[in-house]
């Protein structure tokens, strides 16, 4: 069992794994709360056309995918702010145009792009040293901000307008929660790809809200269950000789059926 | 005498170059129960958020001579809609804790008192019923133990025994914690019976003061048109 920790890109994997477990798992609760599935995989799916320019300038594609992504949260909280349009309208421009641009870009380049379907499908164990400590270091700055505005952030996910009458400075932590979530996801894609990426935000949050009597134990339980949800997708995927991303969202999904048919039976 | 608390200049508020509300001067003072009626699309929502802040408007606004900005200390809200995940595992304790910043036990103890709502702050918000969840919108609202309370049509989606506990509070709020109150609501009885001031609006001010003064049969057309008139009951 222990062999896998002997390997420098298991532990990689594993250490990434354990960050963005925590990570996705706090800025998920934002997603099911303010139903914002749509735009984490919007940002994710857009995120492309950053990861083709990497690419394509030979810079780090999880670099150019990262700064894009910001920017593409920025427009969203900009149009939904200041013109009479719905962020499912602005996401579904940004998820598409960023999409086909990415398709653009790299069907320009004649060679196969491994990097791509990395970033397609997810590789947590192509992850490098210096992306470890991107991933690690951006987990640590984004979880600390959400722990330390967990209150005034969900009081605007919850009630928008009643927080800016409590002097909650929305203006200031709604963009902010929205270049957290533009980050997380593009990190998150290393581990499960563009089209997995919006699981961790979701499963272990709606497993834990089938058994959670509160919202303390709402945000303890989803942490720990996106922990046993991506530790054990990498235990097995390895094992099994089997792709990780898909692996941790299966188990994640098998989770959730056996915590539903639990609390069925229990009624 | 007493001392204007709110007061507007020339208050205008337009979306898309569409006008909602056109100069509307007016003066609240201290210790009302102040109600805002009109149509639908009058302009009540629009004047209470303009007022709150949360809408961009041209003319004067002030609150104890400042800015709302300055004194959300003072003030306290309940929203026309407050809608929410219900499935969403939220205790009500939790629900105020997170409502206010530096909330203390004592003032969420006290709210849950004045709202007759201990008993159940354990219970999840998402299983509460309407008039329930009423009381905890306005148990939020009073936590700081504010001087200015806004309800926007607080009683939308509760039933009759509900709204007259509603407006128990809200009485007791105003006697007792000499609250000043200022509501939109759609039910000309209970502004009748409730309220001590009344601000008409049809996009313009129709009309200001005591409602039994206020509400003549012309305001009543100008607000609502011709097939409306005026009931008064004796009990």
């Amino acid at each position: 069992m222990l062999d896998i920790i002997q390997y420098p890109f298991m532990q990689r994997a594993i250490i990434a794994g354990i960050t963005l477990g925590i990570l996705l798992a706090l800025l998920g609760i934002f997603v099911v709360l303010k139903r914002m599935s749509f735009f984490s995989s919007g940002i994710a799916h857009a995120s492309l056309a950053g990861v083709a320019i990497g690419i394509i300038l030979s810079l780090n594609p999880l670099l150019t995918a990262l700064l894009l992504s910001i920017i593409f949260a920025i427009i969203i909280y900009l149009v939904e702010e200041h013109y009479h349009i719905t962020s499912d309208t602005t996401i579904g421009i940004i998820f598409t145009s960023g999409m086909a641009l990415g398709v653009l870009l790299i069907s320009l380049q004649n060679d196969y792009q491994p990097e791509l379907i990395s970033f397609l499908f997810g590789n947590i164990l192509s992850i490098s040293q210096n992306e470890l400590w991107l991933i690690v270091g951006l987990s640590i700055i984004i979880s600390i901000f959400v722990i330390s505005y967990l209150k005034p952030l969900t009081l605007i996910a919850l009630d928008k307008e009643t927080a800016q009458v409590n002097g909650v400075p929305v203006k200031k932590l709604q963009p902010a929660l929205y270049i957290s979530l533009a980050i997380a996801v593009v990190l998150g894609i290393k581990v499960l790809g563009i089209i997995l990426v919006s699981a961790l935000l979701i499963i272990p949050i709606a497993t834990s809200k089938l058994i959670a009597k509160s919202f303390k134990k709402l945000v303890v339980c989803s942490i720990i269950l996106s922990e046993i949800t991506v530790i054990s997708g990498i235990i097995f995927s390895y094992y099994l000789d089997l792709p990780t991303g898909p692996t941790i969202v299966l188990i994640g999904t098998l989770i959730f059926i056996f915590t539903m048919i639990y609390k069925a039976l229990k009624k | 005498m007493k001392k204007t608390i709110i007061h507007t200049e020339n208050l205008s508020v337009s979306f898309d170059k569409n006008e909602v509300l056109r100069n509307i001067n007016i003066n609240i003072k201290q210790g009302e129960i102040v109600a805002i009626i009109g149509p639908n699309g009058s302009g009540k929502s629009t004047l209470l958020k303009a007022i709150l802040g949360l809408i961009p408007y041209q003319g004067k606004i002030t609150i104890f001579d400042q800015p709302i900005t300055k004194i959300t200390d003072k003030i306290g809200y309940v929203p026309q809609k407050f809608e929410f995940d219900k499935t969403f595992p939220l205790t009500i304790r939790e629900f105020l804790e997170i409502s206010e910043k530096n909330v203390t036990n004592k003032e969420i103890n006290h709210a849950l008192n004045e709202a007759e709502m201990s008993a159940h702050q354990k219970q999840l918000i998402g299983q509460l019923s309407g008039g329930q969840l009423q009381r905890i919108l306005i148990a939020r609202a009073i936590l700081k133990q504010p001087e200015i309370l806004f309800l926007d049509e607080p009683t939308t989606g509760i039933d009759i025994e509900g709204e007259m506990d509603f407006y128990q509070m809200i009485k007791h709020q105003n006697e007792y914690h000499k609250v000043t109150v200022i509501m939109i609501s759609h039910e000309i009885s209970m502004v009748y019976k409730h309220a001590s001031q009344i601000i008409c609006l049809n996009r313009d001010l129709i009309c200001m003061g005591k409602p039994k003064q206020a509400i003549t049969k012309e305001v009543l057309k100008k607000l609502y048109g011709d097939d409306v008139d005026l009931m008064h009951h004796e009990h």
